[in-house]
């Protein structure tokens, strides 16, 4: 009657049991942080391990601190419906909290975390393309002892990962956003929850003193290549520039050119460009309108 | 495959019961101990309809191994009535005003979503109901009855009728 592969479970007490087990297991083991991608996947039987270590109801990887001017911190088990209604990262990230209530449905996010949306390396994933646009760290801990990565050095590709042997991610640091800067994130789907995006994007803009020029912007798009991709193109395009309705259809063609989709389920290559060019002509206003005011 | 005594703590009562790591939430509760109002949909996490509360909070029972479940408090839709007189929970009663029901195969996920919503925020939107219950699929379209009978419980719990 079982539908999953055989397995030990283990359920550490602290985090350096968690790393001492993750060491001594290597890669003969999983680790459940909330199972609502590898559950599915061992039932799907495209995952097969001998051993699950589950991280989820650990203490001491859960929590948010988010103080003024001081960024943000998020240990990586910290629930996505910890994070979706935390007023302090709401205010400071609305597009990371956004992202995050937009992913699944209510019983994942009570149940998945962050750490797992990001391990799990999916192209579609939520969470990765807003953390980037923020310019997010992730800490990688293990018995030896931490490493730290930009979000985009982090995810490899189609569920690669910088993780080695023995370590774990730990947890996210966001800096403190800068001033007259604003962060949007959008995706499209078949439907409204627990559909997968068939693309998404954060764009994160800084404007000059004079509350119109572009000083900064950093645009990331997800699910439309092996992992998240961080435009070249549109920077070159809007900084040191004040946004027209001409530069707004350039930045669309810009992020189009860049985009590499594929064909598959849930949208045709053709049509994730078009997605991609009216998320990114539509988030860089957005950002660009809320920049002025922040 | 060694398999091993857990308790679960259902509904109140605590249930000795032999399983396996393998072993999901959501046949434990239905096959080992019985109660069966907790149902099996797709069991990949997209339908709801394995719902049940733990700790409070609605979770699926399809992508929770029964072995992580331990020590936690879990309750069913079994629990929610009164367990004495058997009286059902007011929102139970609202989604039978209501007809709210059809082949009732979602609805112990959809009140159950909708309890722990309320639990935790007794004044919500129709958006914020809506959004706390896009997890959980009705086959028989009957989305508008939900929401109106939701909405009712709401309205009665704030009037202090119920």
């Amino acid at each position: 009657m079982n539908i999953l592969h055989e397995f030990e479970y283990f359920k550490p007490k602290s985090k350096k049991e968690a790393l001492e087990l993750v060491k001594s297991k290597g890669s003969s083991a999983k680790v459940l942080a909330g199972g609502t991608d590898l559950i599915i996947q061992m039932k799907e039987k495209m995952i097969k391990t001998d051993a699950i270590i589950d991280i989820s109801d650990l203490e001491e990887l859960k929590g948010i601190k988010c103080e003024e001017g001081k960024g943000a911190e998020i240990l990586a088990c910290t629930k996505l419906v910890d994070i979706e209604f935390n007023a302090d990262l709401k205010k400071k990230y609305p597009a990371l909290t956004y992202a995050v209530s937009q992913l699944g449905s209510n019983q994942v996010r009570v149940m998945a975390t962050m750490g797992g949306n990001c391990c799990h390396s999916s192209p579609a994933a939520e969470t990765p393309a807003p953390l980037s646009a923020l310019g997010a760290k992730v800490v990688l801990a293990s018995l030896e002892g931490e490493r730290e990565l930009a979000i985009e050095d982090f995810i490899h590709g189609n569920r690669k990962n910088a993780l080695k042997e023995g370590e774990i991610l730990y947890k996210f640091i966001l800096p403190e956003p800068v001033k007259k800067s604003a962060c949007r994130y959008g995706h499209i789907g078949l439907r409204n929850a627990m559909e997968i995006d068939c693309a998404n994007m954060a764009v994160n803009v800084e404007l000059e003193e004079d509350k119109a020029t572009i000083k900064n912007v950093k645009l990331v798009m997800g699910s439309v290549s092996i992992k998240p991709l961080v435009s070249e193109a549109v920077p070159k395009v809007l900084v040191g520039k004040k946004l027209t309705d001409e530069l707004i259809a350039t930045t669309g063609e810009a992020a189009q050119s860049e985009a590499k989709p594929i064909s598959d389920v849930r949208a045709s290559a053709e049509y994730r460009k078009d997605v991609i060019g009216a998320l990114a002509r539509r988030l860089v206003k957005e950002a660009y309108e809320a920049a002025k005011e922040a | 495959m060694k398999k091993q005594i857990i308790k679960l703590d259902i509904n109140n009562q605590i249930y000795e019961v032999m399983v396996s790591p393998t072993d999901l939430l959501v046949d434990v509760i239905r096959k080992q101990i019985g109660l069966t109002g907790t149902k099996k949909g797709c069991g990949q996490g997209d339908c709801g309809a394995c719902t049940v509360l733990i700790d409070g909070k609605a979770q699926l029972s399809c992508l929770m191994l029964a072995i992580a479940s331990e020590g936690k408090k879990i309750t069913t839709i079994e629990g929610i009535a009164n367990q004495e007189t058997g009286e059902l929970h007011p929102l139970q009663q609202s989604f039978l005003d209501h007809g709210a029901v059809q082949c009732g195969f979602c609805s112990p996920g959809m009140i159950l979503s909708s309890k722990a919503l309320i639990d935790e925020n007794p004044q919500p939107t129709e958006e914020e109901i809506k959004h706390a219950l896009e997890g959980n699929l009705c086959r028989c379209t009957g989305y508008v009855l939900i929401l109106e009978a939701v909405e009712s419980y709401v309205e009665a719990l704030s009037k202090g009728e119920v």
